[in-house]
């Protein structure tokens, strides 16, 4: 027969330790949480990614079958999915650069435990996000996970090259312009060279001078078109009286 | 229910004919916000009408490698006629059908690997600025063989040339120097180009002189 009487102290006791043993570690575990959501996170929202779920979320009735969704056509879906997975490799490029980095600045106490912190979550939350990717695609087409991040990595590469070239085109007016005015002003000199005039020979000197730097900052240019046309209002008449005289 | 699973939510529209994605204009968003948005579904609009074009049952981007050779064998059939035309010394035709071969190796699909295009468009772009040059047009030259360098900067000694050749004939002949001495730094002086780039950077050194 079991001694219920006296077994109570110890099981009380045991009770009372279990229970504030809980009570702790929850409490503990919530703060610490509570203290990681409030840290600032470490990439903007993830524009791409928000999309794709708000595509996913557009009509009520395909949450069920999210396989053939009746509104938003299947093709949107994976076009977004391959958008997403391009700014994950972006990010996941992001923080292995500045992994090395940040761990330099770390040992050395240049910066805090919380960005490291901050740091380590973005980590662990695109290690998450890149297995979320894979999963959908997979979902999608089979084994179309183990492409789509070579796809998407050349997608942003094509995306940055195209961007470059693009900006070397859109330089082609204001070199076009700038040229321009620079011919003028060298016909300009050697006409005066060919009078015989002092200045002329000066002026056409001095051009090629400023136009490296002036052809790369505009406000420059600027100066020099004002200068330019000064000349070329100026010039005329003094074409006319070497003319005159010969 | 973990942080992965949390999104923004968009009150995004899809158009049932073209199935092209918009922000209703009515939404709460700041105007960053709102042209960050529509840029990327500008973006997404895009991409998607790429991936209707995508042949084979799945639908999806094909992996980067090996390259579908339909459109690269259309480029280069572009090229070869562009070439023969800037032989017979039709120059602003042959720009012209420069400009369409770059503008076809321009709009390959993102997927497709960028050395690809690269290569690519880096003759592409040497060669509409040779046509340039035959036509004394500079500046545009100029720009050309940049984005040619720029796009292969090993191996392509010619466009390395064309650079400081169009800049000295702009006379801006300490830009020029600089250009030809890093064509210099990667092709070295040994190869037939080499000794191009070599009597040039003479030129332009000469020129500098003068000046």
């Amino acid at each position: 027969m079991v001694d219920w009487l006296s077994l109570a102290v110890p099981l009380a006791y045991l009770g009372v330790l279990i229970g504030s043993l809980a009570t702790f570690s929850s409490l503990y575990r919530k703060r610490k949480a509570q203290k990681a959501a409030s840290l600032e996170p470490w990439f903007p929202a993830h524009l791409q990614r928000d999309i794709y779920f708000s595509l996913m979320h557009l009509d009520p009735s395909a949450q069920q079958t999210e396989k053939k969704l009746p509104a938003v056509p299947e093709s949107v879906l994976k076009t977004s999915l391959l958008r997403r997975a391009t700014e994950d490799i972006r990010r996941v490029l992001a923080l292995r650069s500045q992994k090395q980095a940040l761990t330099v600045l770390l040992q050395r106490g240049s910066v805090g435990d919380d960005l490291w912190q901050r740091f380590q979550l973005a980590e662990k939350e695109m290690e998450e996000e890149v297995k979320d990717v894979v999963a959908e695609a997979n979902a999608y087409v089979p084994n179309w996970g183990q492409v789509i991040f070579q796809s998407a990595n050349e997608m942003m590469n094509n995306d940055l090259y195209r961007k470059r070239m693009a900006e070397h085109q859109s330089k082609l007016a204001e070199e076009k312009a700038f040229w321009g005015k620079k011919k003028a002003s060298i016909q300009e000199g050697f006409m005066k060279e060919l009078d015989g005039s002092e200045g002329g020979v000066a002026e056409a000197e001095k051009a090629p001078e400023a136009a490296p730097t002036s052809a790369t900052l505009s406000v420059q240019s600027d100066e020099d078109a004002v200068l330019v046309e000064a000349e070329s209002v100026s010039s005329p008449g003094k074409k006319k009286k070497g003319k005159g005289k010969k | 229910m973990s942080e992965i699973d949390i999104f923004n939510q968009y009150p995004l529209h899809i158009d049932p004919q073209t199935k092209s994605i918009s922000l209703p204009q009515s939404s709460a968003y700041t105007p960053t916000q709102i042209t960050a948005i529509n840029a990327e579904l500008q973006e997404l609009n895009d991409l998607h009408r790429s991936f209707l074009s995508i042949e084979g049952p799945a639908g999806i981007p094909p992996p980067p490698l090996p390259v579908n050779p339909k459109r690269s064998a259309q480029i280069t059939k572009l090229r070869d006629s562009a070439n023969a035309t800037y032989r017979k010394g039709n120059h602003v035709e042959a720009v012209r059908l420069y400009t369409y071969a770059i503008d076809m190796a321009l709009s390959r699909p993102g997927w497709e690997p960028v050395t690809l295009a690269r290569e690519e468009l880096a003759g592409l772009f040497g060669n509409r600025a040779q046509a340039h040059m035959a036509m004394q047009a500079w500046p545009e030259g100029f720009i050309d063989a940049k984005s040619s360098v720029d796009s292969k900067p090993v191996g392509n000694v010619k466009a390395w040339w064309r650079v400081g050749k169009c800049l000295a004939e702009m006379s801006r002949y300490g830009e020029a120097k600089s250009f030809v001495l890093k064509g210099l730094e990667i092709e070295g002086r040994v190869s037939e180009g080499g000794k191009e780039l070599v009597a040039l950077l003479d030129d332009v050194e000469a020129a500098l002189k003068r000046a």
